[in-house]
């Protein structure tokens, strides 16, 4: 266990805002109807569905059918966990009717997680548009319950923070991931939660990173990840390149001097009440942020040289850039320049945000949303 | 001799509508195409998709393979490629592709127009040039032989095999003696029913070619571990009788006819025109299927559903056929032609000859079900790492 | 319609086929004329769903378009409803694949 431990707690400044307390104790910064399709079929009535109403998101995906094994319950766990994420407060399944996952039992398995349920299936309620209408109907309501939730003075301390540091480019490596790192420093020692996405990095470092896990568990599993992505293509290759050229201090950068408490599956919940979770997600922006958001992360920081200026429906994205051409370039699509601040700016900006201010792509409002997928469609 | 109203395009057989396709990279790009789509005309047309940035190059070439088939398609008069700007999928090569066409393209990097908001205007101005550029052709009298039939099931239940596939398959037929060319793909539902097609091959290339692509396709699902039962066949084809994979492909492959299987492609490959029926190697899983083949060049793609699948495609209309009595009335606004008279008694060829009329009227200009409302699903097939460990044979 | 139509209730999609697609939903009871007998059916069978025409034992494949579409897994009288319970794929098996390499 390498990192430094009795570190000396940071003064966060501004940082108390309001924010809605779930049934399950969570805090959320958002109060979101989800309307999630169960297969690609149904999602062009979900987003319908969704557009009806100024507090719903749609979460329209490519998969619910012609998948088996661990690549179907992937896709599963990750919508059922989405839909407890603390920013939803109810969900609306939109199913097909004959697609393998099931919308009406799914339904039944969101609800019995305690959040507000409905469903509607093209072809039980016979055609588009009797099930648009059946949706518009049942989001109404569901709009209207979340319109009731408490929204309570909260802290950092109350959030779940979801962190994706998606390229691995010098700029982000020397730059971005650092200051990013310090903040999850500060979060952790605040009492918040971290999660942390982009596993595939850790290949060739997997000792390394095996030291950094709280438990012996978590070491198995973080060594597990990392033999299963050697000679492995990921579907970002460039993080691949760079996490074998860099040294490991650079590759985790995100993760601060943090050690990891807790190691999740793609789409899983995270159950740690404090501290650092891993979650066995690759670094593609849209796959991780939906990993992160069903992991129960209410904000997201996504570092990207790039310029990824796309947010997600379920959790405000806020883009971290240490690139100065795409700080330059992109300008109204990212929220921190990196190159000009320090860890403090980006935590006043988490509790902006979590007071309800805007992020960058929430002004624009052009969202993507995936879900990440190990076995062939069939 | 049949024929129906087309646009005849400069190089390549006629279009039967005449989009202005805007089409994504990657998905980062993707939420800005479809914001220009849905500010602009509706023969303005998106094409959505999750592809990443940056994939292993296998899967890279994939998608760009598609996605310039897409571009290239007979309905597409125009089209504006949009990218980040960082990707590894070669917009240009897209854009290429589709000039090489003879179609007028434009690019959009946003990147390079300085961010989201910036992108969605400036994509816009450029799609109503585009659109501009293209309004003004009228369609012609073609040849039905210029037509290329794509053939899809989804959705499939006992009345898939026995009305609505055969039906179809008479339409292929009628086309393919009228010279077309008909294609049918979603190779996991040929597991079980290979051997009937492999007889039908022109000759042992395509023959072999054909089994092995089966043999693929069975090895990676199996490498699962589990039982195909739940994907293959899903709850609602179990619900509708079918009982095991080969039950549904033994129903699912006459929905080609009955003529020699004169090829088989890759997935998203050219299929060619004139050239009767040819098989395409894809997913079973509609929406990836139907991709593949509209990046193939099919103009009009037939979809039959016995449970009823409702979906469509942002470039080629979608004609919806079902052999169940239930679905034709319950959702008979979803549904284009009702085969379902078949079990009544009403010949196969009769039925395939009023798709076949459904077909050339569709291709002159008449709306779909799925053309009405909109419904316009769009999704690449993306290779998975274990098919691309397979593909390497070191799985 | 490709096949021969069994009494109104059943179609018989090739003559060496060991089951029957109800062409209608059919209560217990009803009557299929099969090779000069009446298959009697042992239980309501949905619309588009198989009766047994023959006597039929676990590994014994189940026939329907001419081809085999799979292999009993139970005892199966004529009759009897023949569907995932009783009646399983031989192909795209990973589950079996796996249990090998366990064994």
């Amino acid at each position: 266990m390498s990192a430094p431990s009795g570190a000396p707690r940071r003064r966060v400044p501004g940082t108390s805002f309001d924010a809605y307390r779930r049934s399950d104790g969570r805090v959320g910064v958002r109060n979101r109807v989800l309307v999630v399709p169960s297969v690609i079929c149904s999602h062009l009535v979900a987003e319908r569905i969704a557009a009806e109403h100024d507090h719903a998101v749609a979460a329209p995906h490519d998969h619910g059918c012609g998948q088996v094994g661990d690549d179907h319950e992937r896709t599963e766990r990750t919508l059922l966990n989405l839909a407890r994420n603390p920013n939803i407060a109810g969900a609306l399944v939109v199913g097909l009717g004959c697609e393998h996952l099931q919308s009406g039992p799914f339904a039944d398995r969101i609800g019995e997680r305690g959040v507000a349920v409905r469903e509607t299936a093209i072809q039980d309620a016979g055609g588009t548009e009797p099930c648009v209408e059946e949706g518009v109907a049942a989001t109404a309501d569901l709009a209207d319950a979340a319109a009731d939730a408490d929204r309570a003075g909260a802290g950092l301390a109350d959030l779940t923070v979801g962190v994706v540091s998606s390229d691995l480019d010098g700029s982000t490596r020397a730059v971005a991931d650092p200051l990013v790192g310090e903040a999850v420093d500060a979060l952790v020692d605040a009492g918040a939660r971290v999660i942390v996405a982009g596993t595939e990095r850790l290949a060739p470092h997997t000792d390394a990173a095996a030291d950094r896990a709280t438990t012996a568990d978590v070491a198995d599993a973080i060594c597990e990840v990392g033999k299963r992505h050697t000679g492995r293509p990921g579907n970002v290759r460039r993080i691949a390149r760079h996490a074998a050229d860099a040294p490991f201090d650079e590759v985790v950068g995100v993760w601060g001097s943090m050690n990891v408490d807790e190691f999740i599956p793609y789409g899983g919940r995270a159950s740690a009440d404090a501290g650092v979770t891993l979650v066995d997600s690759p670094a593609r922006f849209e796959e991780a942020a939906t990993t992160l958001a069903a992991a129960g992360a209410s904000v997201v920081i996504h570092v990207t040289a790039d310029g990824v200026p796309t947010g997600h429906p379920v959790v405000p994205v806020l883009k971290v850039t240490g690139d100065g051409t795409t700080a330059d370039a992109l300008a109204d699509d990212m929220d921190l320049d990196a190159r000009g601040a320090d860890a403090d700016a980006l935590l006043s900006e988490i509790a902006r945000v979590a007071d309800g201010g805007r992020t960058a792509s929430e002004e624009h409002g052009l969202t993507s949303f995936a879900v990440s997928r190990i076995g062939p469609s069939l | 001799m049949a024929t129906f109203d087309g646009y005849p395009r400069e190089s390549g057989p006629a279009g039967v509508r005449n989009y202005v396709a805007v089409i994504p990279i990657s998905v980062t790009a993707s939420p800005v195409a479809e914001a220009v789509a849905d500010r602009t005309a509706a023969n303005v047309s998106a094409t959505p998709h999750q592809m990443g940035t940056d994939p292993p190059e296998a899967a890279r070439e994939q998608v760009e393979r598609t996605l310039s088939g897409v571009a290239c398609n007979p309905n597409v008069g125009a089209a504006l490629v949009v990218s980040l700007g960082t990707e590894t999928v070669d917009a240009d090569a897209v854009a290429n592709a589709a000039a090489a066409a003879g179609r007028d393209v434009e690019t959009l990097s946003v990147r390079e127009t300085g961010g989201t908001a910036a992108a969605v205007d400036e994509g816009t101005e450029l799609a109503r040039d585009l659109h501009a550029e293209i309004t003004d052709r009228r369609r012609e009298e073609c040849d039905a032989s210029e037509l290329v039939f794509g053939v899809e099931c989804g959705g499939s239940d006992a009345t898939s095999g026995i009305a609505a596939n055969p039906a179809v398959g008479a339409a292929c037929d009628r086309l393919i003696r009228d010279g077309g060319t008909a294609t049918f793909s979603e190779t996991p539902e040929f597991i079980g029913a290979e051997h009937v097609l492999a007889e039908r091959c022109v000759d042992e290339a395509v023959r072999e070619r054909l089994l092995e692509r089966v043999n693929h396709r069975e090895a990676t699902a199996e490498l699962m571990d589990v039982d195909l039962r739940g994907a293959q066949p899903s709850p609602g084809n179990q619900e509708g009788g079918l009982t095991t994979i080969e039950e549904k492909s033994l129903g699912a492959i006459s929905k080609g006819g009955t003529t020699p299987v004169r090829g088989i492609v890759d997935y998203a490959e050219r299929l060619p025109v004139g050239g009767g029926l040819v098989l395409m190697d894809t997913p079973g899983y509609d929406i990836e299927s139907v991709v593949g083949k509209v990046a193939g060049g099919a103009q009009v793609v037939a979809f039959t559903t016995g449970r009823g699948s409702t979906t469509g495609n942002p470039l080629a209309p979608v004609i919806k056929v079902t052999g169940n009595p239930k679905t034709a009335d319950r959702l008979a606004a979803n549904m284009d032609v009702d085969a379902s008279g078949v079990i009544d008694g009403e010949p196969i060829d009769s039925v395939g000859e009023r798709i076949y009329r459904t077909l050339l009227d569709v291709a002159s200009g008449e709306r779909t079900a799925a053309e009405r409302r909109q419904l316009e699903e769009f999704a690449v097939n993306e290779l998975q790492p274990n098919e691309l460990a397979e593909l390497r044979g070191d799985a | 319609m490709k096949g021969t139509v069994l009494g109104d209730a059943g179609l018989h999609m090739a003559a060496q086929d060991n089951v029957v697609t109800a062409i209608d939903d059919l209560d217990a009871g009803t009557g299929i004329p099969y090779d000069d007998r009446t298959v009697e059916l042992a239980e309501a069978i949905p619309f588009g769903h198989k009766v047994a025409l023959v006597p039929l034992e676990p590994g014994d494949a189940v026939v329907k378009y001419g081809e085999m579409i799979g292999e009993a897994v139970e005892p199966i009288a004529p009759g009897e409803w023949v569907h995932t319970h009783n009646c399983e794929s031989r192909r795209g098996r990973g589950d079996r694949t796996a249990d090998r390499e366990v064994a």
